[in-house]
């Protein structure tokens, strides 16, 4: 019952976005037969487009999952862009500073690094709203421009890279890159990584005392400090793996797809995670599925740029339409799902 | 002719049918009750009236038309006003802007405010519901609340008043004051419903009244023409039951829980200077009318709030510094006053809800890991044990009723073997079968041994139920008694009022 009544407002929503991606096509004059064809062969129509999705889901899934923890936790987290971006701060240093080690021990050390800065970048506003009640949307937000614009900095002075007069930073040893899985496409294996985590925090939620405490306090602080539940660890914890796993997707970013720290890696995946969090309902399963849609939209999107000509703008404005459906779908559709049932 | 006729009203929520073709009928300036246990259909009845609910089945005739109220604002432009059990009312506003809240009047939005506390006062003056208009809500006692209420209706011209529970949260006096307000608004021929459980109100107040049970009707009956008995009988199919004839108390000398100079607040003397000592095997109770730091107290003894002075003794251990799970594995159970928001996480199952105080220790889970088959099949075994009313383990604990809600907490704290029971307010807001439980079970843990404070503005409820009884009135223990048959009821009255009385500590 609750799962069909999931799945046929999922359709609704789906259909609806294609409606009006229909209805702004034509008013703009493209070829709405076209579009579709594209978009769709975009996604389905070559062993590159699967990959393509998949690159773009794996930081998407990785943002998701720690915002999720931090909405269960009722730490309202908009902070994972500057997150991913310390994540990708991290591996650098790893990379530029750190002497050489065996492969395995070397990509550790980064993804260490990467979860620890990451988290410590959510951590300071988890602590300020933990123990001074400073809003957390407002200080995570503001974050984010710090963390950019430190990367901008590091990018030209620390970690520039000498023999260029770009600010790049100068490329990665091969034992700081993620193995390719599906040569030769983009794929690699930081996908496996977002996969583990995900299963990590499902269990960690779902099955340990950890997450049960974490869930009391994102649905109930009063009832928690009455049970003897500390709010005020759970939110610093909360923040901390959350940022944490911002900071893989920024790691996973650099070992997987660039190999060098330059600005602008992010094309805002981590706004997209808040997104990805709200429509897989803080699941993870439910991030998986949604990071994956998500990214599909935008492959498909610049498909149809490519081939159409149609500008790839309107998968904000369709982005935008799926976020209020998705968090309004309960009110707005439950007179289409009474009526089904009844018919 | 009758002003209000539901006929064979049914509804159904998903598992559950809450009106079985109930049907009730209101004349013009009647007080009618709408009597029966937690869970019998009254609210949803009245929410259907209302419009927040839409019936499935039956007809609604106001006034000679049938009606179908989509919204609260279709049914209050009829003139059928409601007061929630839960007041909605906006705190950081004045009196004056919660009663206009959403009316666009001449002139709005720029609302000619001495107008409408002018046309307030005297609203407040003609129906005896003293307020000021000027005052903020979040300064108003509880009973003021409720009368800020009623006039919010009344100024939206309602003919039909509905009350839920409108006597739950006050105090005898203000309880009185409301039934002469009652009168008032039955003089200036208002229909009023009161949704309610307790019959000695019903009996004293209503014209007539209806007795749901299961979602179906019992019976309606003028409330000249019956008895409390009689009422019960119809209610509860039993008669009601008294708690009298305890056992003697098996004399001890050890003392569960002391308290020796508690102090909370020093500026603002939320509490100053406690001492008493709860035997083991005593039922302590705390009288005293509401607000007047039962609540600080309760807290300073589950280590929620940090006393500034005095020293808290639990099973013989200094606890001043202790944090709550210490008090816990010491042996403290606390069941507060407040399901809601303190005793439950709404959103979770029954299951996650019955390890809220223990998720962490053996067997509910080993290191960090929580091993849910245990947690089930002691759930089970507690839903056998302690008889709650519910669908399954994986239901939301949100969709029980009061009462079963209060029994999984008292299956959560009673289970782990404690010594001391900390109880506050224990039977609030429950129907007479789930308060007779919690009572009961109270009086059992007394019998095993355990030192039991009961803190509650029930004065009945103490009498009923406590061996020994102090008085607190701001922040303060104003005296201490022996409950008995020698007992002065007047005396106790007086201490709750601020007489310093006597101190028994035998």
């Amino acid at each position: 019952m609750k799962y069909t009544k999931e799945l046929v407002s999922t359709l609704i929503i789906i259909l609806i976005t294609f409606l009006l991606a229909a209805v702004l096509i034509i008013v703009a004059k493209y070829d709405p037969g076209m579009a579709l064809q594209s978009f769709f062969y975009g996604i389905f129509g070559s062993l590159h487009g699967f990959a393509e999705i998949m690159v773009r889901a794996t930081p998407l899934i990785l943002a998701g999952l720690g915002v999720s923890v931090a909405f269960s936790t009722g730490f309202f987290n908009i902070g994972a862009e500057g997150q991913l971006y310390m994540g990708a701060i991290a591996i650098t240093f790893v990379g530029v500073f750190l002497p050489p080690m065996p492969p395995m021990l070397h990509i550790a050390v980064a993804i260490l690094a990467g979860f620890l800065l990451g988290g410590i970048w959510a951590v300071i506003p988890g602590f300020l709203k933990a123990k001074y009640g400073v809003s957390e949307i407002i200080t995570t937000i503001m974050f984010n421009y710090i963390a950019i614009n430190i990367v901008g900095i590091l990018v030209r002075t620390v970690l520039k890279n000498t023999e260029s007069a770009l600010p790049y930073s100068p490329v990665m040893p091969k034992s700081l890159s993620f193995p390719l899985l599906l040569y030769p496409t983009r794929l690699h294996g930081g996908l496996i990584l977002a996969l583990a985590c995900a299963v990590l925090i499902y269990i960690i939620m779902k099955k340990t005392t950890i997450g049960y405490e974490l869930r009391v306090v994102g649905f109930n602080k009063r009832a928690g400090t009455c049970s003897g539940i500390s709010v005020y660890k759970n939110i610093v914890l909360a923040s901390l793996i959350s940022g944490g796993l911002a900071g893989l997707a920024g790691v996973s970013e650099i070992a997987g797809v660039h190999h060098r720290l330059l600005e602008g890696i992010s094309p805002g995946y981590g706004y997209i995670a808040i997104i990805v969090a709200l429509m897989g309902r803080n699941h993870p399963m439910g991030v998986i599925i949604s990071a994956i849609g998500l990214s599909a939209l935008q492959v498909g999107a610049n498909s149809m740029q490519r081939q159409a000509g149609i500008p790839t703008s309107i998968t904000s404005v369709l982005m935008g339409v799926i976020v209020l459906l998705a968090l309004g779908k309960n009110i707005m559709f439950s007179g289409i799902l009474k009526k089904m049932r009844i018919k | 002719m009758p002003n209000l006729q539901l006929k064979d009203i049914f509804k159904e929520f998903p598992g559950v049918i809450a009106n079985d073709n109930v049907s009730l009928t209101v004349e013009k300036g009647e007080i009618h009750a709408l009597l029966g246990e937690n869970g019998a259909g009254k609210t949803t009845l009245m929410n259907i009236l209302y419009g927040i609910y839409t019936k499935d089945v039956g007809t609604i005739i106001w006034k000679d038309e049938e009606v179908s109220f989509k919204s609260p604002r279709d049914a209050i432009e009829s003139g059928i006003g409601m007061v929630h059990q839960h007041f909605m009312l906006v705190p950081t506003l004045s009196v004056a802007q919660n009663i206009t809240l959403g009316i666009k009047d001449k002139g709005y939005p720029f609302n000619n405010r001495k107008k409408v506390v002018k046309d307030i006062t005297e609203l407040s003056k003609k129906y005896g519901l003293q307020v000021d208009p000027t005052q903020l809500i979040s300064k108003l006692s509880v009973g003021a609340r409720q009368r800020v209420e009623i006039l919010k209706s009344l100024y939206r011209n309602a003919e039909l008043l509905i009350l839920d529970e409108p006597t739950a949260v006050l105090t005898p006096q203000e309880t009185d004051n409301f039934f002469e307000i009652l009168k008032k608004l039955k003089k200036e021929g208002h229909s009023v419903i009161i949704i309610t459980h307790r019959i000695p109100e019903v009996i004293k107040i209503t014209d007539k009244v209806t007795i749901l049970k299961d979602g179906k009707n019992v019976a309606t009956v003028k409330t000249s023409e019956t008895n409390e008995n009689e009422l019960s009988n119809y209610m509860i199919g039993r008669s009601l039951k008294t708690f009298s004839s305890r056992e003697e108390v098996i004399e001890s000398e050890d003392n569960g829980l002391v308290l020796e100079h508690v102090g909370l607040n020093k500026k603002l003397k939320t509490l100053t200077d406690i001492s008493f000592q709860v035997k083991k095997g005593e039922i302590f109770g705390i009288a005293g009318v509401d607000g007047n730091g039962q609540k600080e107290l309760a807290e300073v003894i589950a280590g929620i709030r940090k006393p500034d002075s005095g020293t808290i003794l639990i099973a013989g251990k200094n606890m001043n510094r202790a944090s709550f799970k210490t008090r816990k594995k010491a042996g403290l159970a606390y069941i507060t006053d407040d399901r809601h928001h303190e005793g439950l996480v709404l959103d979770m199952n029954v299951t996650e809800n019955m390890i809220l105080k223990d998720y962490d220790q053996e067997p509910f889970s080993k290191k960090s890991i929580i091993n849910y088959n245990v947690v089930r099949e002691k759930t089970e075994q507690r839903i056998k044990d302690y008889d709650i009313k519910t669908p399954g383990v994986k239901t939301p604990i949100r969709l029980l009723s009061g009462g079963n809600q209060q029994k999984v907490i008292i299956a959560r704290e009673l289970a782990v073997g404690p010594s001391v029971v900390l109880a506050c307010q224990p039977t609030r807001g429950l129907d007479i079968g789930a308060t007779e439980f919690v009572r009961q079970i109270l009086i059992n843990k007394r019998n095993e041994g355990l030192s039991i404070l009961l803190i509650s503005a029930d004065l009945e409820e103490i009498v009923s139920i406590c061996d020994r009884i102090a008085v607190i009135f701001e922040g303060r223990i104003v005296g201490i008694v022996k409950n008995g048959a020698d007992l002065d009821l007047n005396k106790i009255g007086l201490m709750m009022a601020g007489h310093i009385g006597e101190t028994v500590n035998s």
